[in-house]
């Protein structure tokens, strides 16, 4: 089919929408707020949020509250872009938003497992069933992950998460890594029906993503939980961009965190590991921020492609992850300098 | 072929009898309930004070609502159960309730029939599990069979073990890249498209190791008996074997649950029905006022089912039963006797199309006949085709008879044999205006007429329009809107005047006397002081509603309103004139597309292609077109609409298919085999 007559639609609206995204200067003014009320106040009457918290009082909210009404206007606004595609493109992009699902999967996993469900009033979940074929209705009945799993049935993770059922296997880490796994897996399946322009392109940004996220892993992996290399080697992500197989066979076979590190210099992903003491916590917001920088570049480079809608997506999360992490700074007191340090957004 | 008559029912009974009494209403199926406390607490509430009415009398003071809502989850879960078991189909029929009969006690009977079946039920549900899982082992089984090792020796190994297990083809190939790291043999057996399934040996002290590798590849154990000696062959036939044992153990018992059936699947239907019918009842009991020992009801009734529900009420409890009858004219304040709709069969279905609107209130003129008329009149003079109206009026039958939507079916026959006279009348078949001649006009040879004879005709029916508001207000005995609104007679007049001044003016036919201008002023006068007048007359004083700065800035605006909408509500009919136009219009199109077509085929094939299209698009604008006629130009005028529907608490009987029915379909497939 034409790009053309494709992409001009959806771009249009992506443009339009992408007007509604904050700017330099609202960032800067909301780390200067004092309280969680007052950043949803700001919110409310300085940025174009004003539409989606009009009726809600700013004295009320809370951190949990703040973050389920932005995530609820993500639904909203990725639902807009759905409309505009169909067939395989439109798989895709339903695979693409799994993403958000699997997370409010994993959340409420989390919550079965800590027996923390009770606050269901604050965390209603709105990604579950949005979609997939997951019964939101039979999943947040569920009371232990056996029941959690077996109320899948139907979707199209149950396949990956089923063996599970063995009675040994029914923990949490399994099931947040077959969750995971599934995700990629479904992703990677969908993009291969794309038009083989987009497709390159897919796998170009999904490479990228997979390097990072691998990479991350195989540290973490190493450094905290002492897996085994042959473990490691499982869960990783079976994509990649300039990390292979072997490549990445050889990170997981790494004999020590140093060589792991050097590895990673010589592939060009060294920024990852800055010499900092602390860097382990900044290592989420560099992938993000490197993402970022090559999200802007590839949708500037294609500007008929799917990577547009692609690109609004995940500027929509990170807009979301920033807004969040300077409620969460405001909370722990800390000043706007500290702050802007765990920003997606270089200000 | 009006709004049907409707008497007020009370009804004083014992509450020991409440449900019996319920029941026999429902089964009536003719009583619209209404609120029992509303009528009790009202005024017009007089109980004659007789001997008989005494008791009734003392306890009118203590009435209160129902309250105790009773669950029937149990019974229903049981009754549901009872029918998977005997696989029944549910089924309501009116015998089930003749006798005299107590439902807890008749439940009890119920409960213990399936406390004995249910056991049953589930000793072979325990079966046919282990058959599952004995199925689940020969199908591993089957894996190895063509291996022909003892299998009972590979799981009983002393330092190996060994495994069977499934891996999804991706993580599979994660397996096969990282071999030579992997501490344990395995071996592919089977490729099944999506999975793999392998067998893996290993050292005993390291199947820890081995397991949560293959747990990182998301692997199923698939298991094996254990404690069998022999080959895998002679393990699946040892199990096949016991299969056929359990078998036949579940023929057994589902034999046992076959006479259990025929022994009572006739009382489990009756408790299905007898549950729906008590679950009705308890909906019903909300509507009722409680006393200490009698209780009250009302509802309306048709006033020819009355003596029908009066003297079967009154045959079954006798004494024991108060019945009062009073006309439903008298009003109560919170009391609206309910509307039913009585028409011959022919309109019936566009009644559904009047309460797509509204539904007529209980004093006003039921306008479904004016309503099927005038739509009639209105899409057969859009849609005149003879051909094309012939097939809507056979599609409509065949929907009406082969399916439920009797009511859809039968508005489409109406509008498709509507549709045909108007094709004769314009002379025209499936499009084609050569077959036969035309009785009234050709309408692209004429268009002026077809345009001022639309226009004449909604002149018409906007008149019939006026003509029944003032019937409804009269009826409603209403002055100010009968006479003076813009609706009433006054509204008639200068509507009439009107369209006469814009006639003698568009035609030429020389000065208006000055008479009519005049008298158009002062008809427009009348329209905005005719909640003043109607005061007058009707002495009761000059009442506004709301200020009478806000009246007057309204109607004076209503005034100008009036003038413009006469003309443009006259002017809306031209489009009966510009679809009929249209209609032909359209067929033309595709019959030139026809003649430029190369080959015979390909010009009959468009053709038809273009009385598809007219039937289906066309046919479905101009019922959208006629529709909204009706609707705006038309019930706005004299149509309100706010009535209450009749709903009879009933219960909805199971029938057997109706011989006529059957009659049809066969008919219809003898005309096929022709």
């Amino acid at each position: 089919m034409d790009r053309v007559t494709r992409f001009a639609a959806v771009n249009t609206k992506i443009r339009a929408l992408e007007g509604d995204f904050l700017k330099n200067q609202h960032y800067v003014e909301m780390l200067r707020q004092k309280s969680i009320q007052e950043l949803a106040g700001y919110l409310k009457e300085n940025t174009p949020y004003r539409k989606l918290l009009g009726d809600i009082n700013p004295d009320a909210v809370n951190r949990a509250t703040l973050e389920e009404i932005l995530r609820r206007n993500m639904v909203n606004n990725l639902d807009k872009l759905l409309y505009f595609f169909y067939g395989t493109y439109r798989e895709f992009l339903k695979a693409l938003y799994l993403k958000y699902e699997i997370e409010d999967l994993k959340n409420l996993a989390r919550d079965i497992y800590n027996n923390s469900k009770s606050d269901l009033e604050n965390r209603p979940y709105s990604f579950i069933g949005k979609y997939s074929k997951v019964s939101s209705e039979h999943v947040l009945k569920a009371v232990t992950l056996r029941e959690f799993i077996l109320a899948l049935e139907g979707s199209e993770f149950y396949d990956y998460v089923e063996p599970l059922l063995d009675g040994k296997r029914e923990n949490l880490f399994r099931l947040e890594m077959a969750l995971d796994m599934a995700y990629f897996s479904i992703l990677k399946k969908s993009s291969e029906k794309l038009e083989k322009g987009d497709r390159k392109i897919v796998e170009e940004y999904e490479g990228m993503v997979s390097d990072l996220y691998n990479l991350q892993w195989i540290y973490r992996g190493k450094k905290y939980y002492m897996l085994s290399p042959e473990e490691l080697l499982n869960y990783t992500i079976d994509m990649g961009n300039r990390i292979n197989f072997f490549k990445r066979r050889q990170l997981c076979y790494s004999r020590n965190l140093e060589e792991l590190n050097n590895m990673a210099r010589e592939l060009g992903y060294g920024f990852l590991f800055k010499k900092e003491e602390t860097g382990d916590i900044y290592m989420e917001r560099r992938i993000n921020r490197f993402l970022y920088y090559r999200l802007r570049a590839l949708s500037k480079r294609y500007p008929m492609s799917i990577i547009q809608a692609i690109a609004y997506t995940q500027f929509l999360e990170f807009e979301i992850r920033d807004i969040i992490s300077i409620a969460e700074c405001i909370r722990y007191n800390l000043s706007p300098e500290e702050s802007g340090r765990f920003l997606i957004r270089v200000l | 072929m009006a709004i049907e008559k409707m008497k007020l029912i009370g009804i004083i009974g014992k509450i020991t009898q409440v449900n019996k009494i319920l029941r026999l209403i429902i089964l009536s199926g003719s009583m619209h309930v209404i609120n029992s406390l509303t009528k009790v607490s009202s005024n017009d509430f007089v109980l004659p004070p007789n001997e008989e009415n005494i008791k009734a009398l003392e306890e009118v003071p203590f009435l209160k609502p129902y309250t105790s809502r009773r669950d029937f989850s149990r019974e229903e879960e049981v009754v549901r159960s009872l029918l998977d078991i005997f696989d029944l189909n549910p089924a309501i029929k009116p015998e089930y309730f003749d006798q005299d009969y107590e439902f807890d006690d008749f439940m009890k009977q119920i409960f213990e029939i399936h406390s004995a079946v249910h056991s049953i039920a589930e000793s072979i549900e325990a079966k046919k599990r282990t058959i599952e899982q004995k199925r689940v082992y020969i199908n591993n089984l089957r894996y190895l069979e063509n291996y022909k090792f003892n299998i009972g020796k590979l799981s009983k190994m002393h330092f190996l073990s060994f495994k069977l297990i499934k891996l999804s083809k991706e993580n599979y190939m994660k397996l096969k890249k990282n071999y030579e790291n992997i501490p344990a043999v395995v071996l592919k057996i089977a490729d099944e498209g999506k999975n793999v399934v392998v067998a893996s040996i290993t050292p005993k002290s390291l199947d820890e190791t081995v397991e949560r590798i293959f747990s990182s590849l998301n692997f199923t154990e698939l298991p094996l008996p254990e404690d069998f000696d022999g080959t895998s062959k002679a393990a699946i036939k040892h199990l096949e074997a016991s299969i056929n044992e359990d078998n036949s153990a579940i023929d057994s018992m589902l034999k046992s649950i076959e006479d259990f059936r025929t022994k009572y699947s006739h009382e489990i239907e009756k408790a299905y029905a007898r549950l729906e019918m008590e679950k009705k009842v308890e909906e019903v009991k909300t509507n009722l006022a409680i006393g200490k020992n009698l209780f009250f009801m009302f509802g309306f009734v048709p006033a020819s089912y009355v003596d029908k529900l009066k003297s079967s009420l009154k045959g079954t409890f006798g004494e024991d039963i108060i019945i009062i009858i009073e006309d439903a004219e008298k009003k109560t304040p919170g009391i609206t006797p309910p509307t039913k709709l009585n028409n011959i069969a022919l309109i019936r279905p566009f009644e559904e199309m009047v309460k797509m609107y509204g539904v007529p209130s209980y004093n006003e003129k039921d306008p479904t006949l004016f309503f099927a008329l005038s739509y009639l009149l209105l899409f057969g003079a859009m849609f005149g085709d003879v051909g094309q109206g012939l097939v809507l009026f056979l599609s409509g039958l065949l929907i009406k008879y082969l399916t439920s939507k009797t009511v859809f079916g039968g508005v489409l026959a109406s509008i498709g044999l509507s549709s045909t006279i108007f094709g004769f009348l314009y002379g025209s078949v499936f499009g084609s205006e050569e077959v036969i001649p035309a009785l009234l006009v050709r309408p692209m040879a004429n268009i002026n007429f077809m345009l001022a004879g639309a226009v004449a005709l909604g002149i018409v029916l906007t008149i019939f329009g006026f003509i029944y508001n003032i019937i409804n207000s009269y009826i409603d005995r209403n002055l100010e809107d009968g006479i003076f609104s813009r609706n009433g007679v006054t509204g008639l007049v200068f509507y009439i005047l009107l369209i006469y001044a814009v006639y003698s003016y568009a035609v030429g036919t020389g000065v208006l006397s000055p008479a009519i201008p005049i008298s158009l002023v002062v008809l427009i006068l009348l329209m905005v002081f005719k909640q003043p007048l109607a005061g007058r007359l009707m002495g009761t004083g000059i009442h506004f509603k709301e200020s009478p700065v806000d009246y007057y800035v309204e109607e004076g605006f209503g005034a100008l309103e009036t003038v413009l909408s006469a003309m443009s509500n006259t002017i809306s009919f031209i489009r009966v004139g510009a679809f009929a136009l249209n209609h032909v219009g359209l067929y033309i199109a595709f019959d030139t597309m026809a003649e430029m077509a190369s080959s015979g085929i390909a010009s009959y094939l468009l053709l038809v292609l273009g009385n598809v299209v007219i039937i289906c698009l066309e046919g479905l604008i101009v019922f959208i077109q006629a529709l909204r006629l009706e609707y705006y130009e038309l019930f706005s005028k004299y149509f309100r609409g706010d009535g209450v529907e009749y709903e009879p608490v009933k219960i909805r009987l199971t029938h057997k298919p109706l011989r006529g029915k059957n009659l049809i379909k066969r008919f219809i497939g003898l005309d096929y085999a022709i």
